[in-house]
């Protein structure tokens, strides 16, 4: 069977942007993710993980990670041995992520966490191919990761990595939508949004008047950020096929006005016009004749003029691991040693 | 009409009727209400030794508390200055200049010259100097030539309560900085103080005692010591002409040097240690210009090249008292080639 | 230069802002490529300190402020002097040390000021910036005039007392005051990835009680949109803010640092991340400007560098008589 290798790649960048002005959204400390890193090699550790392929970054992360490995007390128990990726420069943008987690991918890594925010995730999905991710959540809008402490996701992704479960149980094919816009092409694990601004700007969305057309991969009620407009009038549960399309507008227009939590802190009236399932394979054409495309909450793609962007929900996005089903199933027992009297 | 009050109370009462008359003068420093944030009384202290007690709610608005950070609050009320306010900031003891001195000589000294004649700073920087209550080394120094050294700054060093309102009044009017010497030790000593208000116009010295035989010019506190010395003197025959600069910057030096043409003898006496004081400003000001009128070397009576002891007898040592005043007098006025 | 966030679609620009913007940081681009040329000739006295690269975080802040606002700025500052209106030409000739420039020549290029402007001035001591605007900011307000305070200030002045105070002093004071930490990399020859402790300046701001935003410094209307996001607030009563402007600067400390402490950094800078080849990229995509009108505006700026440069060199020096005036309003 070979190494068993697992990959974690660590973003220290999310968290930082304007939101934290615009809405109250907290700074994740980098030592909180370099902590949560080193919860998970003390897991891996445990469950026979051989090889741990760990992203570098110059925002502390993997230097705190590689202090911690010189200065950890012999009787701790065992990491496995911790190969820090420093082949590609490091741009201080996605294109770490994509890179790290391509590396990790063609290493044959068995799973890859990703810790990081919606941002993070979907690049980290642009690159996975079939490995299994496991998302956990640092960013400021975390639609897509979940919240999860790091040691029990460790575990779980342990234990995925040696073999301990039947993948096919215990991952799900997360639905994407892509977008192909302006000669480019974006994947959203969660939202695509068109709004009339004319340019990406500060990334963020906070102003709904803006806002034209949203389409959710889901839209569960207790979600934060976009997908909470839809989460709150016509949920679409996550491990259904399809997802949801709304016309936005400015509330004196509206159908509907949904006070919905676009951001940590910002509950505002987004106007609704109407909204529609969205099949996937469907093909959908922007009717917003110019402006930029929002992926998963932050402005990406400046469009004008034909053609129109288009967006497609796809059921092949990245496999993400369940860590709950891990651990509640079958591969628990790894953690059981029953004593011979 | 003129009554007596104590210097802390003529500082207070400038400060008021300023403030009563123009609002934009503005007062903050450290404790300048005491306390901000504090859940008893918010003017509790009105200042360490009670300067500014009861302005705080008079003037609600207008006199703010500040952290302990000196180089932003001295900045900040210089930069109000030239955004048009007339902001009167507290700098606590002019031992504390040192965490703050580039706003003062760097910035608001120089931005007159360096903008070419197109900015007004009319700040004014109240602080405590002087030993004498056995607050030791860093709250007791006399730095007042540390400011006169800098261009662009005026220094105002009020000798009695009189002083200390007409001068303060003058601060607050006037639109260059001020750096406002208060002697620590002067807090609770009394004199006549008009009740309206009045202005003493920097660089004019005041005469305080008329005589003949010896010039003795004095700054500050050092002023009742000299008016001490020469009581004893006359007993002596020996009359006094003691001079009290009010400001060392702008210098009245002509008052002075008249004198000196006149009595032909020098001393000054000044409680800052000794090199790069006043005194040694003075005498060499007499020296270059009135060098024929001089029939002595001229005498400075200073404090040693020390810190400030803390020890009360070292510390009484260490002050120029009227005795060592008494002596230069007597050594100049016997002096013989 | 205004048009900003009274619509309902925040930071819409027009044409005429985008214009404006344009013009703007092609100025202070031309104005310091110039100066770099005519330093070199040894016609230019004492030092200076060039801004270009870092056009967009000057320009996006000051696009949004007016005459009641106030600016302070660093030894690198003919960026914000132009940003904030002050008369190019004045400041050529001051740069120059003749009597024709905004401080009669007594400044020079570090102490170039127009407080008829809200300009502070450029600053020569590192920090002294940051408890200027706290003083500005704090007569704003008690005058209540709607003006904020805006300190400029590099990754060097972040470690310096006196900002960490004015933070610290605008947080409990609740001042209408945003600072701006320009992080060009460098503090002199010292990279800041060293010489600053936290992951990023801005991470700093949740210690003194306010938010802290990092923004890419090379994008204007990312600059344009989060400084507009903060000048907001502040002028509501929201108190102050922390922005982090991420760039690197494409000449030296000063004007004949060898730059050895550097890697190739600026050649891939000017390249594919320089503020004004973005801008023109995106604002002709949109259909906003056409590149007719974006090289009109460079010959238009190039002929009033000319010309500033023309005219600084033939003015008068200062008289003599000009030593001693102005050390103090009266004396």
């Amino acid at each position: 069977m070979g190494d068993t290798v697992v990959g974690i790649v660590a973003n220290p960048l999310s968290g930082r942007d304007i939101r934290r002005l615009v809405a109250t959204a907290s700074v994740f400390p980098t030592a909180e993710k370099a902590n949560m890193v080193q919860r998970m090699l003390t897991a891996f550790g445990v469950v026979g993980v051989d090889r741990v392929l760990v992203g570098t970054d110059l925002g502390g992360i993997s230097a705190a990670v590689l202090r911690a490995i010189g200065t950890r007390p012999p009787r701790d128990p065992p990491w496995p041995e911790v190969e820090f990726l420093d082949q590609d420069p490091i741009t201080q943008t996605a294109a770490d992520t994509v890179n790290a987690v391509r590396r990790m991918a063609e290493a044959g890594a068995r799973v890859v966490v990703c810790l990081g925010g919606d941002g993070t995730v979907r690049a980290a999905a642009a690159a996975c191919g079939d490995t299994p991710l496991l998302p956990l959540s640092t960013g400021t809008n975390n639609a897509f990761p979940q919240l999860r402490e790091a040691t029990v996701a460790g575990l779980a992704a342990g234990l995925v990595a040696v073999g301990a479960v039947d993948i096919a149980a215990v991952t799900r094919r997360a639905p994407v939508l892509r977008v192909d816009g302006a000669g480019r092409s974006e994947l959203a694990l969660v939202d695509v949004c068109t709004s009339v601004n004319r340019y990406v700007g500060a990334r963020a969305l906070w102003d709904p008047a803006a806002l034209t057309e949203l389409y959710c991969t889901f839209a569960e009620p207790d979600g934060i950020g976009l997908s909470s407009v839809p989460g709150v009038l016509c949920p679409s549960p996550r491990d259904e096929p399809s997802g949801v399309a709304l016309m936005l507008c400015p509330p004196a227009e509206a159908t509907w006005v949904v006070a919905a939590p676009i951001a940590p802190g910002l509950v505002v009236p987004v106007g609704v016009r109407s909204w529609r399932r969205l099949e996937p394979g469907e093909v959908v054409e922007v009717a917003t004749p110019r402006g930029v495309v929002a992926v998963d909450g932050e402005r990406e793609i400046e469009f004008s003029g034909a053609p129109a962007p288009r967006v497609t929900l796809r059921p092949d996005g990245p496999r993400c691991v369940d860590v709950r089903a891990v651990l509640a199933g079958p591969a628990r027992n790894r953690l059981i040693q029953e004593v011979e009297r | 009409m003129a009554r007596t009050i104590s210097y802390r109370e003529a500082i207070n009462e400038a400060l008021a009727q300023e403030m009563e008359r123009d609002e934009r003068v503005i007062v903050m420093g450290e404790d300048n209400a005491g306390g901000a944030g504090s859940p008893g009384d918010e003017d509790a202290w009105g200042g360490v030794l009670g300067v500014t007690k009861g302005l705080y709610h008079r003037f609600p608005g207008r006199v703010l508390d500040t952290p302990i950070s000196e180089s932003a609050f001295i900045g900040a009320a210089i930069g109000a200055a030239t955004a048009g306010m007339r902001p009167v900031a507290e700098l606590m003891f002019i031992d504390f200049m040192g965490v703050c001195f580039d706003q003062i000589f760097n910035q608001a000294a120089k931005f007159r010259y360096m903008f070419g004649g197109k900015a007004l700073t009319p700040v004014v920087i109240r602080t405590m100097y002087g030993a004498g209550l056995r607050a030791a080394a860093q709250h007791s120094q006399a730095l007042y030539p540390v400011f006169t050294h800098i261009p662009g700054l005026k220094v105002a060093v009020p000798s009695s309560p009189y002083e200390a309102k007409g001068l303060l009044t003058q601060a607050i009017r006037d639109d260059d900085p001020v750096i406002f010497c208060e002697h620590k030790a002067l807090y609770d000593t009394t004199g006549e103080v008009p009740e309206e208000q009045y202005v003493i116009p920097f660089g004019e010295a005041n005469v305080v005692r008329d005589g003949g035989d010896v010039t003795v010019v004095a700054i500050g506190r050092m002023v009742s010591v000299a008016l001490a010395a020469a009581d004893e003197l006359a007993g002596a025959g020996i009359q006094c002409e003691v001079i009290d600069p009010r400001t060392t910057s702008p210098l009245d030096t002509d008052t002075i040097l008249e004198s000196v043409e006149s009595t032909g003898r020098l001393v000054v006496v000044d409680e800052s240690t000794p090199r790069c004081n006043l005194a040694t400003d003075i005498s060499a000001t007499v020296a270059q210009q009135a060098f024929g009128a001089l029939r002595a070397p001229i005498e400075m009576v200073t404090a040693p090249h020390t810190p400030v002891p803390f020890a009360g007898n070292l510390e009484d040592l260490y002050i120029p008292d009227a005795q060592r005043v008494v002596n230069a007098v007597k050594s100049v006025t016997s002096w013989e080639r | 230069m205004t048009d900003t966030l009274s619509t309902s679609v925040a930071y819409e620009l027009k044409p005429e802002a985008l214009h404006d913007a344009y013009r703007m940081m092609r100025t202070i681009r031309a104005f310091e490529e110039r100066v770099h040329e005519e330093f070199a000739t040894g016609d230019i006295p004492g030092f200076v300190h060039l801004y270009a690269g870092e056009e967009a975080s000057a320009v996006g802040v000051c696009s949004h402020l007016d005459n009641r606002d106030t600016i302070a700025s660093t030894h690198r500052g003919h960026g914000h002097c132009i940003a904030k209106g002050v008369d190019v030409k004045a400041m050529m000739a001051e740069i120059y040390g003749k009597s024709t420039g905004s401080c009669h020549g007594k400044g020079g290029s570090m102490h170039i000021a127009d407080l008829s402007k809200g300009m502070l001035g450029a600053n020569g001591i590192v920090g002294g910036g940051p408890p200027l605007i706290c003083g500005t900011a704090l007569a704003a307000k008690q005058k209540g005039t709607g003006g904020v305070g805006v300190a400029f200030f590099g990754d060097g002045a972040s470690n310096q007392g006196t900002t960490l105070e004015s933070l610290n002093l605008a947080a409990v004071w609740n001042l209408p005051a945003v600072f701006v930490a320009e992080n060009n990399g460098y503090a002199e020859a010292t990279s800041s990835t060293w010489s600053v402790a936290s992951d990023n300046i801005a991470d700093r701001a949740a210690g003194f009680g306010m938010p802290g935003v990092i923004v890419d410094g090379f994008d204007f209307f990312a600059a344009y949109e989060a400084a507009g996001e903060a000048i907001t607030r502040a002028r509501e009563g929201g108190g102050p803010t922390l922005i982090e402007m991420k760039f690197t600067r494409y000449f030296g400390h000063f004007e004949g640092d060898q730059q050895t402490y550097r890697a190739d950094e600026v050649a891939r800078a000017r390249e594919t991340l320089d503020c004004l080849l973005r801008f023109r990229g995106r604002v002709t995509e949109t259909g906003q400007l056409s590149l007719e009108e974006l090289d009109r505006i460079d010959a238009e700026v190039a002929e009033l560098i000319d010309e500033a440069v023309d005219e600084a060199k033939r003015a008068p020096k200062p008289r003599a008589a000009d030593l001693t005036t102005d050390v103090y309003v009266a004396y």
